[in-house]
């Protein structure tokens, strides 16, 4: 479906874009925007915070209305390429950032330096997280304006580490430290030692890429142009998981399962995205005592956490409808938008300034402290790379195949594994030139 | 040969009678049975009733059950303006395609022209056609009549059905043509013939095929999907993959919506099910 609606989205957004002109100043008269989100498409904390947002800015700007469409993420290009085709506006939409690169690419998705005034881009830009800010640039421009976003955690069971002789006061901080809590945890108890997001459909190649930088690789080239996820670097992370399956300390569980066996308090550890924070907690009221550390360290290596969630990207070529979504976009990541996507939905706030200050989140950092260390690892953020070009999803998919392949599979020759992958997905990256 | 007439009787009544061991491993057989196919409703309803924390319990009752999921479904998604969109739309497409199966069927089974048997097996290659190869251009048609996000447009793409057509038509091919010639003699036009005589025999035909209709309308996820902008406007289908996310399915609010989205089919299903047994027995569906 995708492909063969690739050449008409082309088609259509040539169109748009050669009818461009300047954004003005104001919207002085009614504009209704639509707003694609994937918080709006489930039930919950998400969707409620999202309407909360919208009907907030809507009582600021009586001008404009705002239109939000719940559309799941995986759905996200394919509705948009739809809706280009099918004359439907697309003003703004919240995309991940794995699909922010073939949204730049091929969605329509607009720079920001080229529609909006410099000066006020720079003053809406003061006080956000630079690292925060760079997640959403390519090519030097920015497409994509940090919303939604969180950073892998480690999550533990206090209790768990209780039972095994552990001291929960002292989580593991390095992959060595957590193998050898995991296989006491093994040997005490009848809990699963680690569960992780690094495997899985839905979780392409966010988490690998942190885990591979923490040891100094990488998946993809800084320009997006050559794989190297067959890096002795690589190769040397993906041989350490295999070493935590091979002796038990973590299996090849589904995504859901994995999570649920935490929220059950059937696994000891947990590396995942903070954002499940309040899933998690919800299972171990008056059950047991979540705690939360940073990912764990490659020996005295520095961390390099990627981040996970979404962008704020700007499709609208109509100058008044650019300036309406701007407006929007200016409200969701004002130190009121992240006060509420923060304190409601569970994402990190890319405004620090805002975390000790009792007008926004003050009293709520006060009342869950879990949300420290995710903070902590702001600094040393890594900004995620998306996967270049159309073919972005089956390079992620084929790579992610392998790396599983690898980590749980009978073949011990892992360089083998992501060497062959390698030279096969590279062929699927952009022509050069 | 007196002895063997008189020993049958008794040998199948110890093998098949009442309080034969045969008889109670074939009820226990079927009890086993039921068991399975109703435990997982038995576990959808009573993981509706658990609180949060428990989720994951493996008790057979709760602890302390409550209808927190039910409130909480209610309020979160607009479950029961879902639940009658879905209605209104599986009624509606079940009416339509039952309608149009009919005359079509009529046409093809009463009518001999030149092409009839390429135009019905053209018909039947629609059949093959998988949804998602439509859904695009079915999408762009409704878009550039105004029609997305209405209950009109998860409706109009489902008029004709391949699959109603060519069960219907064998049904008619069957059916007696002496019943209609004698029915044309006393002067019944077509249409008389068609909704006097042959219909009111195809009720059980039609009973199974109403059902099978609804059903799969009444579960159907993508279309819906692309075309609806908003909750209100959309079906149960869509309401209940609002309880799964990436960050997490909530499994309590999740169950007690599907416990209320099975009602209706339940419903259905007992009005109908004397017809449907019947009428699945008689044409070997399943």
């Amino acid at each position: 479906m995708k492909s063969s609606l690739f050449a008409l989205t082309a088609l259509a957004m040539t169109a748009g874009v050669a009818q461009a002109e300047m954004m003005p100043d104001a919207v002085t008269e009614p504009v209704t925007i639509t707003f694609y989100n994937y918080n709006l498409s489930s039930a919950g904390n998400g969707a409620d915070a999202t309407r909360k947002m919208i009907a907030e800015f809507e009582a600021l700007n009586p001008n404009i209305k705002v239109k939000g469409v719940p559309v799941a993420p995986q759905d996200l290009a394919t509705r948009i390429q739809a809706d280009i085709v099918a004359g439907q506006p697309v003003d703004l939409s919240q995309m991940t950032f794995a699909a922010l690169g073939f949204a730049t690419e091929n969605l329509g998705a607009q720079p920001l330096e080229d529609i909006v005034p410099a000066a006020e881009l720079s003053a809406h830009f003061t006080g956000m997280v630079p690292n925060g800010l760079e997640l959403g640039r390519l090519g030097g421009k920015t497409y994509g304006l940090a919303y939604t976003f969180s950073t892998p955690v480690l999550f533990y069971n206090a209790d768990l580490f209780k039972k095994a002789g552990l001291d929960p006061n002292t989580p593991p901080t390095t992959w060595a430290e957590l193998k050898e809590m995991g296989l006491q945890i093994k040997e005490k108890t009848d809990a699963l030692p680690l569960a992780t997001g690094i495997y899985g459909p839905t979780a392409l190649d966010w988490l690998m890429q942190g885990v591979i930088r923490s040891n100094g690789g990488e998946v993809i080239n800084a320009d997006r142009t050559e794989m190297r996820f067959a890096s002795p670097e690589s190769i040397e992370a993906v041989t350490m998981l295999r070493d935590l399956a091979q002796t038990g300390i973590m299996k090849n569980l589904s995504i859901t399962a994995q999570m649920e066996g935490v929220a059950a308090g059937n696994t000891a550890m947990y590396l995942q995205t903070s954002a499940i924070q309040g899933y998690l907690l919800k299972g171990a009221k008056d059950n047991f005592e979540l705690r939360a550390a940073a990912m764990p360290a490659f020996g005295d290596k520095a961390v390099a956490p990627s981040n996970s969630g979404s962008a704020l990207s700007l499709h609208a070529t109509d100058p008044k409808r650019q300036r309406a979504a701007w407006e929007l976009m200016k409200f969701l990541t004002s130190k009121r938008g992240y006060t509420i996507i923060t304190s409601e939905i569970g994402y990190l706030p890319l405004r620090p300034e805002i975390v000790d200050d009792p007008e926004y989140l003050g009293e709520w950092v006060k009342a869950n402290p879990l949300i420290r260390p995710n903070l902590a690892q702001l600094e040393h953020l890594v900004p995620y790379v998306p996967l270049p070009g159309p073919n972005y999803l089956q390079i992620g998919v084929s790579m992610m195949d392998a790396m599983e392949m690898a980590t749980f599979g009978d073949n011990d020759d892992v360089k083998g594994i992501l060497t062959e992958t390698q030279e096969r997905v590279q062929r699927l990256l952009p022509p050069q030139g | 040969m007196t002895t063997e007439t008189t020993n049958t009787p008794l040998h199948h009544s110890r093998r098949f009678g009442p309080g034969g061991w045969e008889t109670g491993l074939g009820h226990a057989l079927m009890i086993l049975a039921s068991l399975i196919c109703v435990f997982p409703i038995y576990w959808m309803i009573v993981t509706s009733l658990r609180p949060e924390n428990a989720i994951f319990s493996t008790r057979l009752w709760p602890d302390a059950a409550s209808l927190d999921n039910y409130a909480y479904a209610l309020k979160a998604v607009p479950i029961t303006q879902m639940l009658v969109n879905t209605f209104i739309v599986s009624i509606a497409v079940t009416v339509i395609q039952i309608f149009t199966g009919i005359l079509a069927a009529y046409g093809f089974s009463r009518w001999k022209f030149r092409g009839s048997a390429i135009l019905f097996a053209a018909v039947a290659l629609t059949w093959l056609v998988p949804l998602q190869v439509v859904m695009i251009p079915n999408y762009l048609l409704v878009a550039r009549m105004g029609m997305i996000d209405t209950l009109g447009a998860l409706i109009l793409p489902h008029f004709a059905s391949a699959f109603a057509i060519m069960l219907l038509a064998q049904s008619m091919r069957s059916f007696p043509t002496e019943v209609i010639e004698a029915a044309h003699m006393d002067g019944a036009n077509h249409a008389h013939i068609l909704w006097h005589v042959i219909v009111p025999n195809l009720r059980g035909t039609i009973a199974s095929l109403a059902i099978l209709i609804f059903i799969t309308t009444w579960n159907e996820y993508f279309w819906p999907l692309l075309l609806t902008r908003s909750p209100e406007n959309s079906v149960i289908q869509i309401g209940l993959q609002m309880f799964i996310t990436s960050e997490g399915t909530q499994w309590g609010p999740l169950m007690a919506a599907s416990t209320m989205a099975s009602l209706p089919i339940l419903l259905v299903y007992l009005v109908l099910q004397r017809q449907v047994i019947a009428s699945f027995m008689k044409s070997g569906l399943r």
